[in-house]
Parts: C-alpha cells; sequence; structure tokens
C-alpha cells in the first residue's frame, strides 16, 4: 500500500502541509517494502485546479491513502471516485510521527 | 418538575442543543459582498451552513423539500424553518446592500469519520468494514 503525504520541505522531519493541493513536496511511503521517497509538487503555484492536477498525478502512481491537514472540495470529488481513502490529522504533526503511526 | 429529568445542557444553557444536520459539502468560498458600496462592519448576513445546504438541495438540485429533510436528518417542518430563514436572510442582504458571510451551525459533513484515539478525520473506501486506518479500532464515530 503506498501512501502519500503532504510535506512543506523534502526530509522526514518536514511538517503536514496544511493545504493538499499547494503543497510543495509529496512524501510517498510504501508500507510492504517500508521506503518512503519524496517528489515536488509540479502544479502548487498553478492559480486553478492544483488540487485536481496534484491529486491525478499521484493516482498515477498508484497511492491508495493521502494525508494533508485539508483537502479541497475538488479534490474530494477526484479521490472518492478513485476509490481513495482521505485522512486529516487534527493536531501537527511531522511526516515522521505520522509514518510511525500508521505501521 | 423532576429535578434528576433535568440534563446538563437544559441546567447551564437553558435551551434545547440543536439535533446535527447533515450536509454534503461545505460551499468552498466565504461569501458575498455588494458591488459599488462600501462595506461596513457590523452589517454582515450571517448564513448557516445549514442554510446553505437547505437552499442548495431544494433550489439548485431541485428536491422536494420532504427529500431534502430526510437527506439532512432533520424532520420535514424543520427544513422548512430553516430553508424559510436563509430565504428571508438572503432578501434583507440583497435589499439592504449587506455583505453575506457562510459560517457557524450545528453541521456534520456526511461520510468523514472520526478516531478519538488517534485525533484524526477520514474517509472510508468504498465496501470495507469500517476502522481507523491508524490503529485498526473498530470504534470510530462519524463525521466531524
Amino acid at each position: 500500500m503506498i501512501i502519500a503525504i503532504a510535506a512543506n520541505e523534502n526530509h522526514l522531519k518536514a511538517m503536514v502541509d496544511p493545504h493538499f493541493g499547494r503543497c510543495s513536496w509529496y512524501c510517498l511511503y510504501d508500507t510492504d517494502t517500508k521506503i518512503s521517497s519524496f517528489i515536488e509538487n509540479p502544479v502548487g503555484h498553478h492559480k486553478e485546479k492544483a488540487g485536481c492536477e496534484a491529486a491525478e498525478l499521484l493516482i498515477n502512481k498508484d497511492i491508495n491513502m493521502a494525508i494533508a491537514g485539508r483537502f479541497g472540495s475538488k479534490v474530494v470529488d477526484v479521490f472518492r471516485k478513485n476509490n481513495i481513502q482521505m485522512i486529516v490529522p487534527e493536531v501537527q504533526s511531522t511526516v515522521y510521527e505520522i509514518i510511525n503511526q500508521i505501521k | 418538575m423532576n429535578i434528576c429529568s433535568l440534563s446538563l445542557y437544559q441546567i447551564y444553557d437553558l435551551t434545547r442543543t440543536k439535533k446535527d444536520r447533515f450536509i454534503q459539502k461545505a460551499p468552498h468560498y466565504y461569501g458575498f459582498k455588494p458591488q459599488g458600496v462600501q462595506t461596513k462592519t457590523g452589517k454582515e448576513v450571517c448564513i448557516l451552513f445549514e442554510e446553505y445546504e437547505a437552499l442548495n438541495l431544494c433550489d439548485f438540485e431541485l428536491l422536494t423539500q420532504a427529500e431534502a429533510a430526510e437527506l439532512m436528518n432533520v424532520s420535514r417542518p424543520t427544513f422548512t424553518r430553516i430553508y424559510e430563514s436563509v430565504r428571508r436572510k438572503i432578501a434583507k442582504a440583497f435589499v439592504e446592500g449587506s455583505p453575506i458571510h457562510f459560517e457557524g451551525g450545528n453541521v456534520k459533513i456526511i461520510n468523514w469519520y472520526i478516531c478519538s484515539q488517534c485525533k484524526i478525520t477520514f474517509t472510508l473506501p468504498e465496501s470495507s468494514v469500517k476502522f481507523c486506518p491508524f490503529c485498526k479500532a473498530t470504534s470510530i464515530t462519524e463525521n466531524s
């Protein structure tokens, strides 16, 4: 299972970004191999539909779960259609803490 | 009146708590401003999220009030009261030229779940057992 976490920097101690579409990096964590990798968000500065394009980019990477501080309404529609689980942490946490919680 | 029958909210608030209304989706913007008028603070009209949803279901998606009431998990007369209130608020804002804000209300967004132990809010993928993705506990509560 691959999990995408919206992060504001490209290391494990970065905070989870408050907005899914506008974050600068995504952490992709594979629960089977326990490998985490970071990819840059190429559409974060777009004026419109940044979230939708980012969501499609991540869907092409076969993610099963997405974590961010907030999801826009269009992103929620896209993820629901593709049967991807969305998670919003209530407290501010780092990417490392989230990965530790998952396993 | 039997004092034992009074629950805490009646003792301190002296009002009946409102049942939570279910909404499908919150609006993705905060409100409206009138054109060509200097907006003064204190004259805003606040539309509650449940009222926005009532207007959406009734006048945009063209459901009957009974169908809409069922979707929002309230009785038909209550729905009519919410709908009546939003129409009056919109009329007031239009006539007086006041800005409109969306805020407040006793609402729950459907299909989102909470795990109080992990402090997360999440959706569930289709056709699966209901459990928390982090602690795998099945003791999750619906809505946020």
